[in-house]
């Protein structure tokens, strides 16, 4: 009875909350989204961990031609090279890798969105904590969205389109609640 | 419509122009980027269409002229069942821009259009639709190709559309924009008039025993088109069990040998990119290979 009861509790869904998550490590968190911002708008780029252990990270360095993909250990001197090759700031690289290891963020890149015909851009983190993965549960990311304007709301805290149109916004076929005015989250089995 | 014909400074610029254009490269072009442009400065069209009642006009030219300029730069929107429409747009905005803005200002202005002696009556739902689709990246702001694909997958159907007949909102992200290896070869074939020379099916790999030679080899032939499995290719989750079926469409445009990896580049999501993978993992991710014969297409 009482292994049956263990392996249910390990089998359930147990959720994290990601507003805690998310005052809990917030300087980190928003420094990530600010150097982030920053560096992106220099040389686009994003960086994901393509292992549990965060040891493993895969680059997608953007340039007018191209999009590079590669792969690499955390801390190889080969990743280095690259970033240089291509004009990349390696210290606000290094930054945010180290950074995003300490927060458990598995993915983090720009994304675009339109309203009214208008582009805007935000920054999307995805949060995977090691705490909470069992087996033979489907993975849960946490995604945190950094908008660089105040967002509107509904009274139940769902991202709305703007102030005009009511309409709730998704971003990337999700839906987005609010943390603060310019931060969003949402549960996804997709990190990107 | 009231539409200017005075193209003349144009066409002289035509001939002048250096701008180089994929059907400058071998591929054998059936228009220039130079003439579809020219074609575009002497339309007018009015901001609103009966027939796509939510295709803003300004919108609708913009996206037509940034498709003929940035060939490359077309997306297929995210989340949605489009890549295969994407994947197809290849052809004729590389080799073919004129008659492909020709169709599309036809669709716009008249609601119906022939392409290839196949004639396109779009459903109501589809029209409606047109303009709308919303949270997909920038073809939020691409009415054009809205429509483009929209049309596309409301005319051309499979047993994967079988049980999304009809479209309601939302079916873009669903089977009823779905496209599997035997419809996507159709519509190359039909539409584009190639000549195809493909291998493999929905659901099983391919037997390519030198899988570098072969795409080197198809590579060299004509545009070359994996379907491919994108739970390896484009990973959006950890789980070690993933599908085993191909779900994704891209253009192959180089691939070289490095030690034992090999290095690809390909074009899909409205750019290029270049990646290095071994060839078990290419081997794992490739269910059909479709080549365009070069000088066979049918006119």
């Amino acid at each position: 009875m009482l292994s049956t009861i263990v392996i249910l509790y390990m089998c359930s869904c147990k959720t994290l909350n990601i507003s805690r998550y998310y005052h809990t490590h917030q300087s980190v968190l928003d420094s990530i989204g600010q150097v982030y911002a920053q560096a992106y708008k220099q040389k686009p780029f994003s960086i994901e961990f393509t292992d549990r252990k965060f040891d493993r990270l895969s680059l997608e360095l953007t340039t007018d031609t191209l999009t590079y993909i590669y792969e690499f250990w955390v801390g190889e001197d080969r990743m280095k090279d690259t970033l240089r090759k291509y004009g990349f700031d390696t210290h606000a690289v290094d930054n945010l890798i180290t950074n995003m290891r300490s927060v458990d963020c598995t993915w983090i890149n720009n994304l675009d969105y339109y309203t009214e015909e208008r582009k805007h851009s935000l920054t999307y983190v995805t949060l995977w904590p090691r705490a909470f993965n069992f087996p033979f549960v489907k993975k849960k990311y946490y995604i945190l969205t950094y908008f660089q304007q105040s967002q509107y709301f509904d009274s139940e805290g769902n991202l709305l389109m703007g102030r005009r149109l009511r309409r709730i916004r998704k971003i990337n076929a999700e839906v987005f609640r609010r943390i603060n005015d310019k931060v969003c989250y949402t549960l996804s089995d997709r990190f990107r | 419509m009231p539409r200017a014909f005075s193209t003349l400074p144009l066409l002289l610029l035509i001939c002048f122009s250096s701008t180089r254009s994929l059907a400058s490269t071998g591929e054998p072009g059936r228009s220039t980027q130079q003439e579809a442009l020219a074609y575009l400065q002497t339309i007018h069209l009015p901001d609103s269409s009966i027939h796509w009642p939510n295709a803003r006009g300004h919108l609708f030219m913009e996206n037509l002229r940034a498709n003929v300029q940035h060939p490359l730069s077309m997306y297929q929107g995210s989340n949605t069942n489009f890549c295969g429409y994407a994947a197809l747009s290849y052809l004729p905005l590389n080799y073919d821009p004129l008659q492909y803005v020709k169709f599309m200002l036809t669709l716009y202005e008249e609601g119906q259009a022939t392409w290839n002696k196949i004639k396109f009556t779009p459903s109501p739902e589809v029209m409606l639709a047109a303009g709308t689709l919303r949270f997909k990246g920038i073809l939020d702001i691409h009415p054009a190709d809205q429509m483009w694909f929209l049309v596309l997958a409301d005319h051309f159907r499979s047993y994967l559309n079988l049980f999304h007949r009809k479209f309601h909102m939302g079916s873009e992200d669903t089977f009823w924009a779905a496209c599997n290896l035997g419809k996507f070869n159709r519509m190359i074939r039909q539409l584009m008039g190639y000549k195809l020379k493909a291998i493999g099916s929905d659901l099983i790999r391919p037997g390519i025993a030198d899988v570098y030679a072969y795409l080197q080899n198809a590579i060299q032939t004509g545009t070359t088109y994996l379907y491919v499995n994108n739970t390896y290719l484009h990973v959006k989750n950890h789980d070690k069990s993933r599908f085993s079926f191909p779900t994704h469409y891209l253009v192959l445009t180089e691939i070289q040998k490095i030690g034992d990896i090999f290095q690809i580049i390909y074009w899909d999501y409205g750019g290029r990119t270049l990646r290095q993978v071994t060839p078990q993992f290419l081997k794992k991710i490739i269910f059909g290979v479709t080549c365009c014969l070069k000088d066979t297409h049918e006119e």
